[in-house]
């Protein structure tokens, strides 16, 4: 072998070695979720007229719901209600305005909470908690083949969605059931609930943070892990009020915590499917919950601009979907504000209901799901010494509020044994003054919280002391 | 007296233990006398389901029986729903057919559609008289005291996966057991 050969030889070797040492070097990169939403695929068209938040489209063809919005949608709700008369129906749904002090909530607001609040078989019954006791007032179900999320079950079903990109048998029935859904269905993200739990999230109510790390090439590594989880640390925004790029955030090893193994393919990454535990979506502190998927996967696609587009799927038990998105504050208020009913919800859930299969009951505990996230590129790190999901000591009434109601409703829905509301359930929680009593009697005349009103908030807006009950 | 309040205390915490109790049990309809619920299969797949008694109390509570039934027997079978066949005669058509709106809101269940026909005799009498709520009669005109027997079917197919909602015969098994089980007991 020559001299000039020999040195080749060496140096390919050189470049050999120094290319794998690159390729193995240990690796790491984390994202802060901008954006968390549920992968509900808006079907309206761009150029549609009205460009109301009901506009139909090919997901929902008569557009979001309407419960609790139009006289007549509360008196076809009602009708259903065996102890009520005709003429009581009619009057519930048209409520009189003479000889009532007018409130700045309005009397359809409190007359329909309070009606809705009681729909069982017996006029003693509470609604919400015992929601399997009143009849099905229907509820509009996304009818487009087209869905975001994941095979979960690794089968190709009738009722399966087709992805975006084509694949076949995504696992997203909490789409079909909700999908529909006035709070949650929007373009771009703009349902109210979509923008408010966003907006509280950006403000501090929580954070998420994903750390990806490997020891090899970061765009191509077979044996890379994922971790998802809740940080203490508020979201950092910049100048124009977007989530800032590269800060800081601790990932706590908590209850809402899980790391998978994973593989990326030409930078896309994909988790093994296990349960995770993660952060829900919330909007009150109270709902700051474990979200918890069963045979869940998390998928990441980067972008060229650093940020990715991450998708978490996994079966949800159908009671956490429901009490969370119910009991935040009462079921009344939510219902009538975002034009929702909670009853067609819970039968929506249970009739599209596809895993975590109960043997001892025969019937599924569990929806499959996926939900959104826009991710912006931050420095993930472990905590100086281990700690636990901060609780605010402000809000432990309303968690206590939320944990005794759902306690109830679970129990209920679980014996099929009507539960009475317990005390200190935020279903027996005054709004703007007004109680229910039994029999949906809405109860004038008592101290308690105004409707979706935070004080201190309001006087920072107006600059005037708000007035408090 | 000291022994008779203790009695008072243990008597009384154990009555409210035993309410409790009674409360958290999981409710269950009393089992019907013979011959009160009875099925027959009708063509592959359906079958007609008839509840007959001689003690009338309303429409509504022994429709709601055959219901809960109708919704048991589906279980029984393996299916997770069923599909009502209206049973109607020459001219009943008063009440029109509902008609599927795949569009429009989905249902587990509408109660509205579970609309079974009557046959009964009055005063003993050997006669059967029928009512169709799709003939446009109103309910039994006669006097319900007066009534001595009486027979409330419903043909049905049972159905297994997922239930087509947009069917506005369509009944979710579980979802109508569920909330009939409190409300129902077998006629007499």
């Amino acid at each position: 072998m020559s001299k000039s050969t020999l040195k080749y030889c060496w140096l390919a070797l050189l470049a050999a070695v120094g290319a794998q040492t690159a390729a193995a070097a240990p690796w790491a990169r984390g994202y802060v979720v901008a954006f968390y939403d549920p992968a509900f695929r808006y079907g309206g068209r761009a150029d549609y007229s009205r460009g109301t938040e009901i506009e139909p489209g090919v997901d929902c063809p008569r557009g979001s719901t309407v419960h609790f919005a139009v006289p007549a949608q509360v008196a076809h709700s009602l009708s259903l209600v065996p102890w009520r008369t005709p003429k009581e129906v009619e009057e519930l749904a048209h409520p009189p305005a003479t000889g009532l002090n007018r409130d700045p909530a309005g009397v359809y607001f409190h007359t329909w909470r309070a009606a809705s609040a009681y729909r069982g078989y017996n006029r003693e019954i509470e609604t919400y908690i015992n929601p399997f006791a009143a009849e099905d007032p229907g509820q509009p179900q996304v009818t487009s083949r087209i869905g975001e999320g994941l095979n979960l079950d690794g089968k190709i079903k009738p009722g399966d969605f087709v992805g975006p990109d084509g694949e076949k048998g995504i696992d997203n029935q909490l789409y079909r059931a909700w999908g529909c859904d006035s709070p949650w269905r929007g373009a771009n993200g703009n349902g109210t609930l979509v923008l408010r739990s966003n907006d509280k999230m950006v403000e501090g109510l929580y954070t998420i943070v994903i750390r990806i790390s490997g020891t090899r090439d970061p765009m191509n590594d077979d044996n890379a892990t994922l971790e998802i989880g809740y940080s203490p640390d508020q979201i950092v925004k910049d100048a124009r009020g977007n989530v800032g790029i590269d800060y800081s955030y601790r990932l706590l090893n908590s209850e809402q915590y899980t790391k998978l193994r994973a593989r990326i393919k030409d930078g896309v990454v994909e988790t093994e499917q296990a349960d995770i535990h993660m952060p829900q979506i919330a909007w009150f502190a109270n709902q700051n919950r474990d979200a918890f998927f069963r045979q869940g996967k998390i998928k990441v696609v980067p972008n060229e601009d650093g940020t990715a587009a991450g998708l978490v799927g996994g079966y949800r038990d159908f009671r956490d979907l429901y009490t969370q998105n119910a009991f935040a504050q009462s079921g009344g208020v939510q219902g009538v504000r975002e034009h929702e009913d909670h009853v067609a919800l819970y039968y929506a859930l249970r009739r599209n209901a596809d895993g975590m299969f109960n043997a001892k009951t025969g019937r599924y505990d569990g929806i499959s799901s996926a939900y959104r996230m826009k991710l912006v590129p931050a420095f993930v790190v472990d905590p100086d010494k281990p700690m636990e999901i901060p609780l605010r000591e402000s809000e432990m009434r309303r968690r206590q509020a939320f944990d005794v109601t759902a306690a109830a409703t679970i129990r209920a829905v679980d014996t099929l044994v009507p539960q009475e509301v317990p005390s200190g359930s935020g279903e027996l929680a005054a709004t703007d003054g007004i109680e229910i009593g039994p029999g949906g009697v809405p109860i004038r005349g008592r101290g308690g919280r105004r409707s979706g009103v935070n004080p201190a908030a309001e006087d920072k807006v107006t600059g005037i002391p708000a007035k408090r009950e | 007296m000291k022994l008779c309040i203790l009695f008072g205390i243990v008597f009384g915490i154990g009555g409210c233990l035993a309410v409790a109790a009674a409360q958290e049990h999981p409710p269950m309809v009393p089992a019907a006398g013979p011959g009160v619920f009875t099925v027959k299969p009708s063509e592959p797949g359906a079958f007609t389901l008839m509840v007959t008694g001689h003690m009338f109390t309303s429409r509504g509570d022994i429709e709601k029986y055959l219901a809960y039934r109708a919704a048991r027997f589906t279980i029984e079978k393996g299916g997770q729903w069923f599909t009502l066949k209206e049973d109607r005669g020459t001219g009943e058509t008063a009440a029109p057919a509902p008609a599927r709106d795949p569009e429009g809101a989905r249902f587990s269940f509408r109660m509205k559609y579970f609309r079974p026909v009557w046959r009964y005799k009055v005063n003993g009498s050997p006669e059967w008289t029928r009512w169709s709520p799709f003939s446009g009669a109103s309910f039994i005109s006669s006097d319900p005291k007066n009534i001595s027997h009486f027979e409330v079917s419903a043909e049905i197919v049972v159905r297994k996966g997922p239930m087509d909602d947009a069917d506005p015969l369509a009944f979710e098994s579980w979802a109508l057991s569920d909330l009939l089980v409190n409300q129902v007991s077998p006629p007499k």
